[in-house]
């Protein structure tokens, strides 16, 4: 190793403290990164396996485009020269006696055997085991049911077990093996057709087919024919807007992370500049002094990175939890696994942390480039011109927000423009970060000083002369600091507008069942139609389709109802929309109206059992049921499009001022417990609701917390080379008889006001990043609108934040000025 | 007279962010002959080191041409004036600036890879002459103020190059370091037929010189004794 990288590199051995500071903090950067990626691929991974697991053998599905298939239409599909196997499946969910959920397959094992392994292997183990009687109990027994073993295993059941459902009691006769994680019972078809009340029908039907042209040219007319590619896309669209904001979170944790990264290579540019004027003066090249710059990041760079890969690793064991939780909430189970350790994991956060320390460091190896020995030997350092520079700097900065503001006008073309936008302005909001300090540096002293003393007051001063060591690491603070009120502001932004949408669309007294749970039997809704005191029952029913290739979903209500009842939030018009939906028209909502650009007036073809139908738009909506888009159109339409009569949910509305109004509340509560049907109040909807949107967010408060242990390891590095680069200060304070006590305030001072500039700082950048947020990237991703609401909590969660950061990141230093200024003194090298 | 190594042609230095209009050099014309020992006095701000850093190729001059041994220094460019800084040039500074991560050793070793002979024999051979033997594996922060300068005279003198450059070498040092370290400067200086040039304000330095000049606001004189030379 030749002298200059050698003189470079000592600094890492020498400062250990220091260095450590700087590792972790790029870890953290690559581990957010790496982690959120890793839980990511494991989501899709374990889709694919899911998907894979139950498709078996089968290359397509038929079924109607909504509701269940006429068990007559069998033979048809059967007797198709191009379907080589088929096998008829129900497809429902089972509601335990505890209120858990689990996915019911009715199938035939004569008949399911050729399509798909598991139930095959099923058939063949009862009789490899000579358990004749249990097959054919699976057979002949209406309640015989094979479960998965994680089923068993959280029941605690075993062959011969008997447990109950909402819909009756089950017994179990065979466990099998479960690779996808989902909970699954399995029931002959027969028996399932009596349990779920659709005798005649199926829901749909697998099929091995030969020739996919000729099937669909003959099935073309009200069916819904998807292949298994088809298939896996659709889930896979499903998760797109959500795959995009995981992206888009890691994207920022590793932001963050360059940040530090390029807060940390200026400090040591600071360090080095002056051993960089030596070296020149001496003979060294501008090429060598790079060079071992260079080297001496990138090891920074593969040591962080490595040990980010590792780190990242172990946090997608826990983020891959929270993501299979949010999208099994919100769009299909799934349970992902964490993937198993790759050398990738750590080959991929070594390129992180290199590629980021490249990036990061960039500016500062330009800056070591520039570097004048003579300036250097002279005494002269950068902040002398720092506060020109910090204008100069501040007029870079209005450049990227004026590219910021460019791109956000192209983000129409595409959702990752939005980002560019998001990232340009959060990067040219932080080129500022200098020449806020030098403004609020005047009223700082004051405040600093009427609370702390001169300690105080010099601390102010510390940070204005070491303006291009603070500016960065105010900046890199800032950024944090900014993400998490943005971030905050849209969460609650979001929140109060599905409050919003929640009062004046989910106004019923009483919901039973929802669409994530058992059907409702016609029958109850016919009953309760004729119960006095009811103002209206809302039917709900709601089944996905593809609209033009993409997922979407269509809903049918009662119009009449709602009108009744509801408070819809139109963006155009007001209660009379109801009216072309009565007269068999079409409602869709914004994300719909979005996604597809069909606006109020325009028409939409739809498959319907008998072939596609036209229908008229009379208005649109704001919905945030989903971000794929719903066509809602009246019962009566859809039965006659569809004839499909099941129905999801109910929404029991009471006239005002009734005052039997609980009294007929608890009746159909006790008519809805018979049937085994769950319910909810209004109040206890809205708040399953909002669970479930606190619960969608868990990843991103996650990424909030890493952000900012990532910004707490910045501020602690900039405090610690303030400190170790003002050894001779400190000597000088001794002499002039500043005790241990005056300097350690000064040092808990230097921190509180690096929080405090960088917080003020936040408050208007992660204001006007909450707007991004809101008005671009959810805009585009989601495509609904959410309406800003300013709320205080995100600014005092993150005004607590930074004093807790600020404190515990001087604890160090701190510690190092207790430990070192006792024994300081005044000498040059 | 012997040939001359550094020449200056009407060198004139301005510096835009300084008061007074900012003119550190006016129209210097000097001409130094090999293994001469030149003390160069000036009150501060005369624009003695801003002469030193043009004659080392650090700074560029305003107007004006700089040769050393022959070489135009605006000719050669930055690649050129840097291999002379490696091959002709030793510095020795007021500060010492020595790399504060590097021992004794490796600073004057340094040197000689810079250089192109990264050999150790030499350096400690350098460390011997100024009396460091057996501190070589210190660090700057291990040394006392002396010692780090001998260090530097060492790492300035360890390659042999015609030219030593010392900015105020004893300004940091009490009178008797000063005067051993000057004394070890010159005399190693002469033993190898290098031309020292100095920048002092010890009046003693003026002992040890061929030849005595003085700055004063930007312009230079030739002075034949240290007489009237107040520091």
């Amino acid at each position: 190793m030749n002298g200059v990288i050698r003189s470079f590199l000592r600094y890492l051995v020498r400062r250990k403290s220091l260095s450590v500071l700087q590792l972790l903090g790029i870890a953290f950067g690559v581990a957010a990164a790496v982690g959120m990626t890793l839980a990511s691929r494991s989501a899709l991974q374990s889709l694919g396996s899911a998907v894979d697991f139950l498709r078996g053998g089968t290359t397509h599905t038929i079924a109607r485009p909504a509701g269940p298939m006429e068990e007559g239409l069998l033979a048809r599909v059967m007797g198709d020269p191009a379907v080589k196997y088929f096998a008829p499946v129900i497809d429902r969910k089972v509601r335990l006696e505890g209120g858990e959920q689990v996915r019911m397959l009715g199938v035939d094992p004569f008949l399911d055997k050729d399509v798909r392994t598991l139930t095959a292997r099923i058939a063949a183990s009862t009789r490899n085991n000579t358990q004749e009687e249990a097959f054919s109990s699976f057979l002949f027994d209406p309640g015989a049911v094979l479960i998965d073993e994680n089923v068993a295993r959280s029941l605690n059941l075993s062959p011969g077990s008997t447990f109950n459902t909402m819909q009756g009691p089950l017994r179990v006769v065979h466990i099998f093996p479960n690779p996808s994680g989902e909970p699954l019972i399995i029931i002959d078809i027969g028996h399932a057709q009596e349990f779920f009340r659709m005798r005649g029908y199926v829901d749909r039907a697998d099929l091995v087919v030969t020739d996919e042209d000729a099937f669909r040219g003959r099935w073309a007319t009200g069916f819904t024919i998807e292949s298994n590619t088809q298939k896996a896309q659709t889930l896979s669209a499903l998760l797109g807007a959500f795959r995009l904001n995981l992206q888009a979170l890691s994207l920022f944790a590793l932001f963050v992370g360059v940040f530090l990264i390029y807060n940390t290579a200026m400090f040591a540019v600071v360090s080095r500049r002056r051993d960089a004027g030596i070296l020149l003066a001496i003979g060294a090249s501008r090429g060598q002094v790079t060079a071992a710059f260079l080297v001496e990041v990138l090891l920074l760079g593969v040591a962080g990175g490595a040990l980010g890969g590792v780190l990242g690793y172990l946090l997608s064991g826990f983020l891959v939890k929270i993501v299979g939780n949010t999208i099994s909430t919100l769009y299909f189970f799934l349970k992902p696994s964490v993937l198993p350790w790759s050398f990738w994991n750590l080959a991929g956060g070594v390129f992180l942390g290199c590629a980021a320390s490249i990036v990061g460091a960039l500016p500062s190896l330009l800056e070591l480039r520039r570097v004048q020995p003579v300036e250097v030997l002279r005494g002269r350092i950068a902040s002398r011109g720092a506060s020109r520079r910090m204008k100069t700097i501040a007029l870079s900065g209005l450049v990227c927000l004026a590219a910021a503001l460019t791109l956000f006008g192209l983000s129409f073309l595409n959702v990752y423009i939005g980002f560019a936008g998001a990232f340009a302005f959060l990067l040219g909001a932080s080129l500022f970060a200098g020449f806020v300090i030098i403004l609020l540096v005047p009223v700082m002293k004051r405040l600093f000083s009427r609370a702390m003393g001169l300690a105080g007051k010099i601390a102010i001063g510390n940070i204005r002369e070491n303006l291009g060591r603070t500016s960065v690491a105010v900046a890199a603070f800032m950024i944090t600091l900014s993400m998490s009120i943005g971030l905050g502001s849209m969460i609650d932004s979001f929140r109060q507008s599905l409050l919003w949408w929640m009062n004046s669309q989910l106004r019923g007294e009483l919901y039973v069942s929802t669409k994530a749970d058992v059907n409702v039997p016609e029958e109850f809704y016919e009953e309760l139609k004729r119960m006095s005191g009811i103002g209206g029952i809302d039917v709900f029913r709601n089944v996905p389709i593809t609209f033009r290739g993409k997922p979407a979903s269509i809903t049918s209500i009662d119009a009449s109802v709602l009108q009744r009842y509801d408070r819809f939030g139109w963006l155009e018009g007001g209660d009379e929309n109801w009216e072309p939906v009565k007269q068999g028209g079409a409602i869709v909502s914004e994300s719909f109206s979005r996604r597809f650009n069909v606006k109020r007036g325009d028409r939409i073809t739809i498959e319907t059992a008998s072939g596609p139908a036209d229908l008229s738009v009379g208005a649109v909506f704001y919905d945030y049921a989903s971000e794929h888009g719903v066509i809602m159109m009246d019962r009566s339409t859809y039965l006659k499009l569809f004839g499909d009569r099941t129905i999801n949910s109910l929404g029991i509305f009471i006239d005002e001022g009734n005052p039997d109004r609980a009294k007929i509340i608890d009746q159909v509560k006790l008519r809805a417990r018979a049937l085994g049907l769950p319910f909810a109040t209004r109040e206890e909807f809205h708040k399953r609701i909002l669970d479930i949107f606190d619960n969608t967010f868990a990843v991103t408060r996650s990424m909030r917390v890493l952000a900012i242990i990532v910004a707490f390891f910045g501020i602690a590095g900039a405090l610690m080379t303030l400190f170790v680069e003002r050894q001779k200060e400190f000597g000088i304070y001794r002499a002039l008889g500043f005790s241990t006590g005056d300097v350690a305030r000064m040092t808990i001072a230097e921190s509180l006001g690096l929080g405090l500039v960088s917080f003020l700082m936040s408050t208007v950048v992660g204001t006007v990043f909450a707007v991004i947020l809101i008005k671009v990237i959810n805009l585009q991703s989601f495509n609904w609108t959410i309406f800003y609401h300013f709320t205080a909590r995100p600014y005092l969660v993150t005004a607590l934040t930074t004093l807790t950061a600020s404190l515990a990141a001087c604890a160090y230093p701190l510690w190092s000025v207790i430990r070192k200024y006792p024994v300081m003194q005044i000498r040059e090298e | 007279m012997g040939p001359s190594i550094i020449r200056t042609y009407d060198l004139w230095k301005q510096y835009e962010d300084e008061g007074r209009g900012g003119m550190a050099l006016r129209g210097i014309d000097l001409e130094i002959t090999k293994g001469q020992i030149i003390a160069l006095f000036g009150k501060s701000g005369s624009g003695k080191t801003t002469l030193l850093n043009l004659i080392a190729g650090l700074d560029g001059p305003t107007k004006g041409r700089i040769e050393i041994d022959g070489e135009d220094l605006a000719v050669l460019g930055e690649r050129g004036r840097t291999l002379l800084r490696r091959k002709k040039l030793g510095f020795v500074f007021q500060f010492f600036n020595l790399l504060p991560t590097l021992t004794a050793l490796e600073n004057v070793l340094l040197s000689l890879e810079l250089a192109g002979a990264a050999d150790r024999r030499p350096a400690l051979e350098a460390l011997a002459l100024v009396g460091l033997s057996g501190k070589e594996g210190r660090f700057p922060h291990e040394l006392s103020g002396g010692e780090q300068q001998r260090v530097a005279i060492a790492r300035a003198l360890v390659k042999s190059p015609p030219i030593i450059l010392a900015d105020e070498p004893t300004g940091n040092l009490d009178s008797v370091t000063g005067t051993q370290v000057l004394d070890l400067l010159v005399r190693r200086c002469r033993e190898a037929g290098a031309t020292l040039m100095m920048v002092s304000h010890a009046l003693n330095t003026c002992e040890y010189a061929d030849r005595i000049l003085r700055m004063s606001d930007g312009r230079i004189f030739e002075e034949s004794s240290c007489e009237g030379l107040a520091p």
